[in-house]
């Protein structure tokens, strides 16, 4: 049997928790496990997926964006006036537009929070209002319809690719697993990638050890800003109806399913796998909580939170059962314990 | 004799009022094992930050072989083949050896290919003659291991000039021989290593020369065979100090002040047993993962035992928190004096009458400053704790003073029992010899003190009996009369166990 | 053409009795500034309303400026609270406010309402009533009721379950419509066999109502129809049941816009849907504005007034808030597949 990594235990114990919440709710709520609550989640998680994996990649820096969600509704909006005055552009064309915008958004808080030394929280916090605001002098306090969109869009976040029992692949979900995936593994072969990890868990060894801090903490954001970019053109695909208030609470939304991830807030730890399920758990949690007869509508946001820390909890708690398992069995393994070569 | 590699010349260095250094001139060779010596706050650290380029001089040139260069930041040191290793490692625990080594490498592509990492990763190692394996994540490695891990990445980049700073200040005795031949090793390849430490009998063993430095100015430079332990000591310090090994006699009473018994934690000691009396220092010896540490967090409450008992004067008691713990007459002198000991950014009496807070405030719980500053003001006289003023916040001062003002904290306690770890860790000898007064005054009014050290010069200077561990577990009590270093080595390398 | 309801006859022949003592506001005096003040930017049926205001105050040749002031989306009751607060500081002669801070906003409203400013609510008014001057009703808040039962009842064939896909759980408009859908549905025989199952709140963003209408289709295997008395609510519960194949099953039904809704409406997802005129909405709201702002008006129970091209108006007593005071505007426009693409135009 081959030695788990702190990674992979992190990433079992999280699945192990997905079951666990499952196992309760379809015990709470009738017609619960199918492949309806599967498409259903997925469908939105496509979406939080992908500014979670963004939020993970800022996040090992040990910063933190705020402004996402305003990202998101900023590109959903400005893809969808795109794409209404040009109904021909092409598809790949308004994904780079998507990427771009969102990557300027990025590069602005980037430069602010790494080269101008403001603090992350503070810089993204005034970013998430300024860019909210900037949408709605954008728009003009206009939104955008379905009725504006070519038809491929709107298809696009429904597209089964394949079906597996009932259980529907749909498109944006693959595409979202797929980015998932190139950043995950981006993250873990790339050798630039892996100085986000050093930054964030030691910036003062990182710059010692010479590691351009700053700029790295700048590609964080600026990929960030990137991915929440592409979430908002998926934004737009999905929903169709884009006002002002598109993408509101995405930010925390995407720091939730981090940290519900694995993803160590402090910074230096974690993997975007992770963040994924973390997303799927947030989202699973949510869905079924609005299906839960016994949580009024107004208790349902402290639920949420209460359901969220104790999976923390419960994430925490396994972690350490696996690691101590793991370290007797690795104690237990090589040479004789001092116990019997003393004796 | 050749060109220097690196020369420091008439370098000045200012903050603000204060003048870190004035005039150091440093010349360093490929191939020499350079020792700096000086008490804390003669400047070596600032004269360390000049070399790898995180401070600029004020006045004064630095030259790399010959030519005078601007070093603009560690990444220019590091190009220039100038590296430094500090007391505390600075590795990345998320990522492995390898990785950690080749973290900021330039000329390994875009694409991480693990196999080619690994085996240059290797190599390193073995230049060094450690035996780790490339794919083990750094969380988990030993502080010694940290080390050789900097060490290695150091190496990564042609390094001419490597400078350790305190490298076995945190080491255990035989972690920190694996380290100096390690530093011999690389100057016979021709690196200028630059050596700082505390430890006399380190400087003895490895260093071709000697500059002390006081006050952040040059003192003297020496070949080895020209210097004497108790001349360099002088030049540190500019006065006599006592002798650094004396051992007066045993103050030890009758009286069992605590005795515990088949103590243990869950995964990370078990079976300790031991009595302390009233006026006597038992100490605690051992090599880095010995888990001392352990035993005292669990004394003090912090991590409460899972199995054994405690007696306190004789009554058996479960100690839960620290808040318990200090109620019997306990007090904790932690190892890590920014994590558990110190809160850096307030004031020195703040800090200094942190755990008795009570004492300074009025009845209707507002402070008296002026209760407050007399206090410090008094522990200042007794402990000799140099400071502008009591306002100065405790991140301010050196190592040596910020270790007592946490002595100073902990006395104003009024405890029956001091526990201490590593009391002397990385503080400059003079200092070190007043804190030993300290805990013999301590025990000589009735005290009684644990101290753990990984010092054994230390160990045998206080100890009046010497408890030895292994790896969470007691390997013997040494009375001070048949201690000797070699005995507790045998010992805590697990080469014999004496009977308990 | 529209069909309109039995109530916008009734609404007519009051006006026509009402013709003899109404009072022209008569046109180039000064408002003193008139501030529009939506429950937040960014929203459609709002805007229409600002070009209504815009419309009117043009065509009053108001000597004050009118302006459009909101406040963003995730601030929208404190910021409500503040743009009041200065409004009244700064003694501009009205605020029309769509309310969105429920009771909250009262100390603000009585500060500028003694500050000499005529707090004039459209939409959506203060629940209690305090700090108003009178609220520009786009509808009887009762007849609200029927005219979503009745569309329900048409839609289910006259029996079944709904469930009410709402905004927030805070806004007064909407809790007034369920409220008086509610006692529709208790009165009359005629809707004994239409079951209200659950009512959940989307906060009128598009994706949390758009997972709310799924969910309710996953909570109640049986459901016939989603109503939603929200325009972005109707048009997400449309688009969700569109996207997973539902509108045979589940169909959707409420308040929405003719632009927004017409495809669904066409492709039988949302059969029939109700509206008012959003621009007429701030046309009206800024006529009564101008009067009481420049005196013309004085907001009595029983003062009438014409209203330019929208013909003559009553202030009266609102039967859902005692002490309060409305004008009702009416009618309602119910839509369907006849008439939505002419009106999404």
């Amino acid at each position: 049997m081959t030695r788990l990594s702190p990674g992979a235990l992190r990433i079992l114990a999280l699945l192990l928790v997905l079951v666990l919440v499952a196992a309760f709710f379809a015990t709470q709520i009738d017609n619960y496990l199918n492949a309806r609550l599967f498409n259903r989640i997925s469908s939105s998680v496509a979406i939080v997926a992908l500014i979670a994996t963004g939020q993970t990649l800022v996040i090992l820096t040990r910063n933190i964006d705020l402004s996402l969600g305003s990202v998101v509704g900023f590109v959903a909006y400005a893809t969808g006036a795109i794409v209404s005055a040009a109904p021909e552009i092409h598809p790949v064309l308004l994904a780079l537009a998507a990427l771009a915008i969102g990557a300027g958004f990025g590069l602005l808080n980037g430069l602010l929070v790494a080269y101008a030394g403001i603090p992350s929280i503070i810089t993204t916090l005034a970013a998430m209002a300024i860019y909210r605001s900037a949408l709605v002098e954008f728009s003009g306090a206009q939104s955008i319809t379905t009725e504006d969109l070519p038809q491929w869009l709107v298809d696009f976040p429904n597209t089964q690719l394949f079906t597996l029992a009932g259980v529907q692949f749909r498109a944006a979900f693959v595409a979202a697993v797929v980015i998932v995936i190139l950043v995950h593994l981006a993250l873990l072969r790339l050798r630039p990638a892996r100085a986000l990890y050093a930054v964030g868990s030691n910036p003062e060894a990182a710059e010692m050890a010479g590691i351009d801090a700053r700029r790295t903490v700048l590609a964080a954001f600026v990929a960030a800003g990137a991915l929440a970019g592409l979430a908002g053109l998926f934004f737009l695909a999905r929903f169709g109806n884009i006002t002002v208030v598109a993408g509101l609470g995405f930010e925390l939304k995407s720091i939730a399913a981090a940290v519900l991830g694995g993803v160590s807030i402090n910074g230096g730890s974690g993997s975007v796998i992770g963040a994924l399920i973390g997303a799927v758990l947030v989202d699973l949690i949510e869905n079924s909580l609005v299906r839960w007869e016994l949580v009024s509508e107004f208790w349902r946001e402290a639920v949420l939170g209460f359901l969220i820390l104790s999976a923390v909890s419960a994430d925490a708690l396994l972690m350490r059962r696996l690691t101590r398992l793991r370290i007797r069995r690795e104690k237990a393994a090589p040479a004789p314990t001092p116990k019997e070569a003393t004796s | 004799m050749a060109v220097p590699v690196l020369a420091l010349r008439d370098v000045s260095k200012s903050f603000g009022a204060t003048q870190a250094l004035s005039g150091m001139t440093l010349e360093l060779f490929p191939g020499e094992v350079h020792a700096v010596v000086g008490e804390n706050g003669a400047g070596k650290s600032t004269m360390i930050k000049i070399m790898t380029g995180v401070h600029e001089p004020t006045s004064g040139t630095v030259e790399v072989d010959g030519q005078p260069v601007t070093l603009s930041g560690p990444r220019g040191a590091r190009t220039r083949g100038i590296s430094a290793i500090y007391q505390e490692p600075m590795v990345f625990p998320d990522l492995d050896v390898a990785e950690n080594i080749f973290i900021s490498a330039t000329d390994l592509g875009l694409v991480q290919r693990k196999g080619l990492l690994r085996e240059k990763a290797s190599q390193l190692i073995a230049r060094i003659g450690m035996g780790l394996d490339p794919d083990r994540v750094a969380s988990g490695l030993t502080l010694a291991e940290q080390q050789a891990v900097e060490i290695a990445r150091a190496l990564s980049q042609d390094v001419r000039v490597l400078i350790m700073d305190e490298p076995t200040a945190s080491l255990s005795a035989h972690e920190a021989g694996e380290l100096r031949r390690i530093a011999k090793g690389l100057a016979a390849e021709g690196v200028a290593v630059v050596y700082i430490s505390h430890r006399l009998e380190e400087i003895f063993d490895i260093a071709h020369r000697v500059t002390v430095i006081r006050d952040g100015r040059h003192i003297s430079t020496r070949p080895i065979a020209e210097v004497t332990p108790d001349g360099m000591i002088a030049e540190m310090v500019g006065r006599e100090v006592g002798n650094y090994f004396r051992k007066d006699e045993s103050h030890a009473t009758p009286e069992v002040l605590l005795s515990v018994r088949g103590l243990s934690q869950e995964d990370v000691y078990e079976g300790v047993s031991f009595d302390i009396h009233r006026g006597e220092v038992l100490c605690m010896a051992g090599l880095i993962g010995a888990r001392r540490t352990d035993v005292a967090l669990s004394l003090f409450g912090i991590h409460p035992a899972t199995g054994g008992t405690i007696h306190w004067k004789g009554q058996e008691v479960r100690i839960a928190s620290p808040r318990e713990a200090m109620a019997l007459g306990l007090a904790y002198v932690s190892e890590d004096r920014r994590k558990l000991g110190l809160a850096m950014p307030l004031s020195i009496r703040s800090n200094v009458t942190l755990a008795t807070l009570g004492k300074v405030l009025t009845r209707w719980g507002l402070l008296r400053e002026g209760r407050e500053r007399a206090v410090t003001q008094g522990y200042r006289e007794r402990l000799n704790i140099r400071m502008a003023d009591a306002d100065t916040p405790v991140g301010k001062l050196s190592g040596g003073n910020q270790q007592k003002v946490m002595l100073a904290k902990w006395l104003e306690t009024n405890p029956a029992l001091l526990i201490f770890d590593e009391p002397t860790r990385g503080i400059d000898v003079g200092a070190k010899a007043e804190v030993h007064d300290l805990i013999r005054q301590f025990v000589r009014a009735g005290g009684a003190a644990l101290v753990i050290s990984s010092d054994l010069p230390e160990v045998l200077a206080l100890g009046d009996r010497i408890l030895v561990m292994r790896e969470g577990r007691q390997m013997g009590i040494v009375p001070h009369e048949d201690a000797s270093q070699e005995a507790i080595m045998r010992l805590a390398t697990g080469q014999e166990r004496a009977a308990a | 053409m529209f069909k309109t309801l039995g109530l916008a006859a009734l609404l007519a022949s009051c006006a026509t009795l009402a013709l003899a003592q109404a009072k022209t506001i008569e046109p180039g005096q000064d408002s003193g500034g008139m501030v529009l003040l939506p429950k937040f930017l960014g929203i459609l049926v709002f805007e229409q309303a600002h070009e209504g205001a815009q419309e009117a105050h043009d065509e009053l040749q108001d000597k004050g400026e009118l302006q459009f002031l909101g406040p963003t989306p995730e601030n929208s009751v404190a910021g409500q609270i503040e743009i009041m607060t200065t409004a009244g500081t700064q003694g501009v002669g009205a605020v029309m406010l769509s309310n969105n801070a429920g009771d909250q906003i009262v100390p603000a409203a009585q500060a500028a309402a003694q500050a000499g400013t005529k707090v004039v609510t459209w939409d959506s008014p203060i629940p209690n009533g305090e700090g108003e001057s009178v609220f520009v009703a786009q509808v009887d808040f009762e007849q609200t009721g029927r005219v979503m039962a009745d569309m329900a009842y048409d839609i289910m064939g006259g029996e079944g379950q709904f469930a009410i896909l709402s905004a927030s759980p805070d806004a007064a408009n909407q809790n007034a419509w369920i409220a008086s859908l509610e006692k529709v549905l208790g009165e009359d025989e005629k809707y004994a066999n239409l079951e209200m199952v659950e009512t959940v709140y989307g906060n009128d963003q598009s994706e949390e109502s758009y997972n709310r209408a799924l969910a309710l289709v996953d909570s109640h295997p049986d459901l016939k129809l989603i109503m939603a008395p929200t325009t972005v609510g109707i048009q997400a519960a449309a688009k969700a049941m569109q996207d997973e194949g539902l509108c045979e099953q589940v169909k959707v039904s409420g308040l929405g816009l003719p632009a927004e809704m017409v495809s669904y409406t066409l492709n039988g997802c949302a059969p029939q849907f109700a509206l008012w005129d959003f621009r007429d909405l701030g046309y009206l709201t800024t006529y009564v504005a101008y009067g009481l702002a420049t005196g013309q008006l004085t907001g009595e129970v029983g003062e009438q007034f014409t209203a330019g091209r929208m013909g003559d108006y009553t202030i009266e007593a609102d039967p859902g808030r005692e002490g309060a005071r409305r004008v009702l505007m009416g009618p309602f426009t119910v839509y369907n597949k006849d008439n939505v693409e002419a009106a999404a135009k």
